[in-house]
């Protein structure tokens, strides 16, 4: 009984040895955020360059100023793509960009 | 023109929930009025995202073009290059925030602060200077003040410096835009009157300029 009880103590304390281990190696594996990526909020934005290269997609594409289109919410579609709204003098158009600034589509909400 | 308009994945008021990176501890910790007080008495600065620093910036916006992102606290100042000099800002508070597209009308180094009406009539401290307090480091416009405009209108929104340096990253004003006063300064020396203003900010209700 004891013996068996040692034996579960033992593996015990080798999970747990073992689960630091791999804890400390993740934490060492993981980069830290550049200095002027050191904030974040709650909501992930889009970056405020990407909005804007959204506005200008869409203004391009209705044939208006830029100065009539301005982002009014974006969000993190996946690791690099991002969804920006726009209201373009009253209409509401969805953008979606890359994280290179590449724009896949502008359509009509 | 100004319209109200309630669009956007969500037309409710979002919170900042701005958090920091502390890179000794590698952790990162939430960024409320107390902590930035309290890391500001410590550090006699603001947290680095928050400085000035010159960063990459794909735009078609002309530089010195003015494009301040609410959500994410930074203010950038076009440059050539496809760059722009990003400062840390302190933005409305709930209820307070707007976006839209305007100009800088004026500017003024040391401006004077009139107080609304309104906040002369609740508030004791403002009603002593309803008719006006006199530039200087206790004025809560700072240094300098960029007076934004929309068409001729004066939109009653101002970017300018602040005597409460530790409020960047914070929603905490009326709706004005405030800075560090050594980067209201550099600001102030680098704009033009006439330039454009692109304010974003998710969950505004209110729009101005476009």
């Amino acid at each position: 009984m004891n013996n068996a009880t040692d034996r579960q103590s033992g593996a015990g304390r080798g999970l747990i040895a073992i689960s630091l281990f791999l804890s400390s190696v993740l934490a060492a594996c993981q980069s830290s955020p550049t200095p002027d990526q050191m904030t974040r909020t709650a909501v992930e934005t889009a970056p405020a360059d990407l909005q804007l290269i959204c506005a200008n997609a869409a203004a391009q594409s209705r044939g208006v100023d830029t100065a009539t289109v301005l982002p009014t919410s974006s969000r993190k579609l996946d690791a690099r793509t991002y969804q920006v709204q726009l209201n373009a003098s009253g209409t509401t158009m969805n953008c979606v960009v890359d994280d290179q600034g590449m724009v896949s589509s502008v359509t009509a909400a | 023109m100004m319209i109200a308009v309630g669009v956007g994945f969500s037309t409710i008021a979002l919170a900042a929930g701005t958090q920091v990176y502390n890179p000794q501890t590698r952790t990162w910790s939430n960024y409320d009025r107390t902590a930035a007080y309290r890391y500001y008495r410590q550090h006699k600065q603001v947290p680095e995202p928050f400085r000035m620093q010159v960063v990459k910036f794909r735009t078609a916006e002309k530089p010195g073009t003015i494009i301040i992102d609410g959500n994410q606290h930074f203010l950038y100042l076009v440059q050539p290059g496809q760059q722009a000099i990003r400062y840390g800002i302190g933005v409305g508070r709930e209820g307070f925030g707007w976006a839209g597209i305007v100009r800088v009308g004026r500017t003024a180094e040391w401006p004077t602060w009139t107080p609304p009406a309104e906040m002369v009539a609740r508030d004791p401290n403002a009603a002593k200077w309803a008719g006006g307090q006199p530039g200087g480091p206790d004025n809560p416009l700072g240094a300098r003040a960029l007076y934004l405009y929309e068409g001729d209108q004066d939109t009653i929104y101002r970017i300018h410096g602040t005597p409460e340096p530790w409020t960047m990253g914070l929603d905490v004003s009326s709706g004005c835009i405030r800075m560090v006063n050594d980067d209201i300064i550099d600001l102030h020396a680098r704009v033009q009157v006439g330039a454009k203003v692109i304010v974003l900010m998710q969950g505004a209700a209110l729009y101005k300029g476009v």
